[in-house]
C-alpha cells in the first residue's frame, strides 16, 4: 500500500510537467489552430536556459522566470516569423514546425553539447508523512502546476479575453467584425503556450536530467495528453495528464517499466480512433487542408 | 476488367454510343517527359563510369534506397494527400522482416524481397486504418505514435529482434554469378530498384488510378459523393506506399549489414518527411531530388552532422515559406519561364 501511494505521489509530479506541456499544446492546437511540433523543444530550451543560469550561480526561482521569458520570446519570434504565414495552410505549418524542432535541437547541441544536464535540487528537503517520502521540490512543482491550471482555466472560461478568444475560434470573421483582434489573440495564445513550455522545462530540470533530445519524448506525451483530453480543453489536458501519470506510475511500480511509453501511446491511439474529439470533447482542431 | 469491378465515375466520362471518347487508362507521355526520363536513366546507370570514388558511390546507394521509400511517401502524400511522419517504421518492418528471415530461417535476399514488401504493405494498411476515422494532423500524430511504438517493441523484443543492438544481416546471394559485395554491383541493384519505382510512380500518377487519388486529395467528400470508394483507395495507396518502403528497408538492411531500432525511430521518419517536402511531393523527380539534396549537401559543403541538420531544418522552412511545391516545382517554374521567354523572343524575331 505504501509503495502504491509512493508511486502515485511520484507520478503526480511527473504528470504535472506533462500537464503543463499538454495545456500549451491544447491551447495552441485547439485555439490558435497551429500544430507546433517544436513545442517539446521549447520545453527543452527552457530547461537548458534554467541549467545555464543556475550553473552561473543564479537562484533557481529567478532562473525559472528567465527560462519563461526566453522561451516566450522564442514563441513570439516563431509565431511572427513563421506560423503567421501558414495560418490558412495548417499542414504546411505542421511540417515547418518539424523543421523548427530539428533546428532548435541541434542549435542547443551546437551551443552546449549532447551530455545530459542536471541541477542540484533547489529546495533539498524531504518531508516524511505517514511513512511516505515527499520530496519538497516535487510538491512545489505540483503546486505551481495547480496554480497555472486554475489561472488558465478561469482565464479562458470566465475572463473577457477568454470569451473573445473562444468567439474568434467559433467564427473568425464575425469575431473580427465585433472588433476582436483575432490575429493578436493567436499570437497571444502562442506566447502563453510557449511561456508554459518554458516553465515546464524549468520545473522538469529541477526533477530530472534533461538532454537535447528530451523534447521529442516530451512532445509525444504532450500530444497524447491534449488529444486524449480534447483539443482546446484545459480540463481535458489535466485529466489526460493525470491519466498518463497514473498509467506511468502503475506500470513503473507493478507492470513492466520498459513498456511504459507504449501504454500511453496505445491509450492515445485508441482514444483518437474511438473518440477523435477527445474524452472531454473540445474543438476538433484546425481543419486539415 | 477492374473498371467493371470498381467504377470510378470521376475519372470516366460517360461512354458515347459510338464508343469514341473513352476515358484513357493512361496518359501518353509528352516529349519533355520522355527526354528527361532518358537523361535521368542514362545518368543514374552511367554514374559509376565517372569514377566517383568509394565514398560518393556508397552515399549514392544510401540516396537511392532512401529515394525508393520517398517515392512511396510521395505517392501517399503528393497524390492522395495522406502525410505520414512515421514512414521509416514501415521501412523498418521491411528491414526487420528480411533480417529475422535471414537469421532465424536462413532465407536469402531474393526470397525475402517479396515477403518484406508484402508484410510492409500489410502493416502500412494496418497503420492506415485510423485514417478512415481521423484525418489531417490527427492522423499524422498517429503515424508518429506508431513509429515510437515500433521502436519500443523492437527494443524490447529480446533475442528475436536483437533488442537495442539490433541484428546482423549477411550479404546478398549472387545471381547469374554477379556478386553484390562489390560496391558497383550493389549500386546497380539499388538503382534498378529505384528506376522501377520511379516508373511505377509515373504509371500510377498518369493513370486513371492516379486521377482517383488526386480526387480524394482535393475533396474527399466530393470524391465519395461521385462514387469513389475513398476508404478503399486510401488504404490501397497506403499499402502500395508501404510496399515501396519495404523494398527500401530490405535494401538498406542488406547494404548496411546491420540494423538497429534507432534506424527506424522518430528522427529517420522526420527526415523522410523533410526530404519529400524539400524535393517536392507532386512532381516525378521531386523525391529523388530531395534525397539527393539531403544526402549530398553535407558532403559538398563540408558540414559536420550537427551543422548539416541545422541546414536541413532551415532549408525546409525556406522551401515551405517560399516554394510550397518543393525544389522540383521551383525548377519546373524556372524551366517554363525560360521556355516561354525563348518562345516570345522567337515570335519577336519572326514579326
Amino acid at each position: 500500500m505504501q509503495t502504491l501511494i509512493q508511486q502515485l505521489i511520484n507520478s503526480l509530479s511527473v504528470a504535472s510537467v506533462t500537464i503543463l506541456i499538454g495545456i500549451g499544446i491544447t491551447l495552441i492546437f485547439g485555439l490558435a489552430g497551429i500544430v507546433n511540433f517544436a513545442h517539446g523543444e521549447f520545453l527543452m530550451v527552457g530547461g537548458m536556459v534554467t541549467w545555464f543560469l543556475v550553473s552561473a550561480g543564479v537562484n533557481f526561482f529567478v532562473a525559472l522566470f528567465g527560462a519563461m521569458i526566453v522561451v516566450g520570446a522564442l514563441g513570439f519570434i516563431v509565431e511572427r516569423g513563421l506560423f503567421r504565414f501558414t495560418l490558412d495552410r495548417p499542414m504546411n505549418g505542421f511540417i515547418m514546425s518539424i523543421g523548427l524542432s530539428v533546428i532548435l535541437q541541434h542549435v542547443v547541441i551546437r551551443i552546449f553539447n549532447e551530455v545530459q544536464k542536471t541541477i542540484p535540487d533547489p529546495v533539498g528537503q524531504v518531508w516524511v508523512i505517514g511513512g511516505v517520502n515527499i520530496i519538497a521540490m516535487r510538491a512545489i512543482v505540483v503546486a505551481i502546476t495547480a496554480i497555472v491550471v486554475a489561472v488558465t482555466y478561469f482565464g479562458i472560461s470566465r475572463s473577457r479575453y477568454g470569451i473573445a478568444l473562444r468567439a474568434s475560434i467559433a467564427d473568425q470573421d464575425t469575431a473580427a467584425l465585433m472588433g476582436i483582434p483575432v490575429r493578436k489573440y493567436v499570437t497571444g495564445v502562442f506566447i502563453y503556450g510557449s511561456l508554459l513550455a518554458g516553465l515546464g522545462g524549468a520545473l522538469m530540470i529541477a526533477l530530472f536530467p534533461i538532454t537535447p533530445f528530451t523534447g521529442s519524448v516530451v512532445i509525444i506525451r504532450g500530444f497524447a495528453v491534449s488529444l486524449i483530453g480534447g483539443l482546446g480543453n484545459v480540463g481535458g489536458a489535466v485529466v489526460g495528464g493525470l491519466l498518463l501519470g497514473l498509467v506511468d506510475g502503475l506500470s513503473a511500480g507493478y507492470g513492466s517499466p520498459e513498456w511504459t511509453d507504449a501504454y500511453s501511446l496505445v491509450l492515445m491511439i485508441a482514444v483518437l480512433i474511438i473518440r477523435p474529439q477527445g474524452l472531454l470533447g473540445g474543438t476538433l482542431g484546425p481543419r486539415a487542408s | 476488367m477492374e473498371q467493371a469491378v470498381s467504377p470510378t465515375p470521376v475519372t470516366r466520362t460517360p461512354n458515347r454510343a459510338d464508343g469514341k471518347d473513352k476515358p484513357r487508362r493512361f496518359d501518353a507521355p509528352n516529349r519533355l517527359e520522355i527526354i528527361t526520363g532518358i537523361i535521368v536513366t542514362l545518368f543514374l546507370l552511367g554514374f559509376p563510369w565517372l569514377n566517383p570514388g568509394y565514398r560518393i558511390l556508397s552515399l549514392s546507394i544510401t540516396t537511392a534506397f532512401t529515394a525508393v521509400a520517398l517515392y512511396g511517401l510521395a505517392l501517399q502524400f503528393g497524390q492522395a494527400g495522406i502525410m505520414s511522419v512515421g514512414h521509416s517504421a514501415v521501412m523498418g518492418i521491411g528491414a526487420y522482416t528480411a533480417a529475422i528471415l535471414a537469421t532465424k530461417l536462413g532465407v536469402g535476399f531474393w526470397v525475402a524481397l517479396p515477403l518484406s514488401a508484402l508484410l510492409s504493405a500489410l502493416v502500412a494498411g494496418l497503420i492506415g486504418l485510423p485514417s478512415l476515422r481521423v484525418s489531417g494532423q490527427h492522423y499524422i500524430i498517429i503515424t508518429f505514435c506508431f513509429c515510437a511504438l515500433l521502436v519500443i517493441a523492437l527494443t524490447n523484443g529480446g533475442s528475436f529482434t536483437g533488442a537495442a543492438t539490433g541484428l546482423d544481416v549477411g550479404s546478398i546471394d549472387p545471381i547469374f554469378g554477379i556478386s553484390f559485395d562489390r560496391l558497383k554491383n550493389a549500386y546497380y541493384l539499388v538503382i534498378v530498384a529505384l528506376l522501377l519505382c520511379i516508373f511505377a510512380y509515373y504509371l500510377i500518377t498518369n493513370s486513371s488510378y492516379g486521377r482517383t487519388l488526386r480526387a480524394i486529395r482535393e475533396n474527399e467528400p466530393l470524391a465519395r459523393a461521385v462514387g469513389i470508394k475513398t476508404g478503399f483507395h486510401k488504404i490501397g495507396v497506403l499499402m502500395v506506399s508501404g510496399a515501396f518502403a519495404g523494398v527500401a528497408g530490405i535494401l538498406q538492411a542488406y547494404y548496411l549489414h546491420h540494423i538497429a531500432p534507432n534506424l527506424y525511430g522518430a528522427f529517420p521518419s522526420l527526415y523522410l518527411a523533410l526530404m519529400v517536402m524539400l524535393g517536392g511531393p507532386r512532381l516525378l523527380y521531386g523525391p529523388l531530388l530531395g534525397a539527393i539534396i539531403v544526402n549530398f549537401l553535407p558532403e559538398i559543403m563540408h558540414l559536420d552532422p550537427i551543422d548539416s541538420r541545422i541546414a536541413y531544418g532551415i532549408s525546409l522552412l525556406v522551401v515551405i515559406l517560399l516554394l510550397p511545391g518543393g525544389v522540383s516545382a521551383g525548377l519546373l517554374r524556372i524551366y517554363r519561364w525560360v521556355a516561354r521567354s525563348v518562345n516570345k523572343s522567337d515570335r519577336h524575331d519572326r514579326a
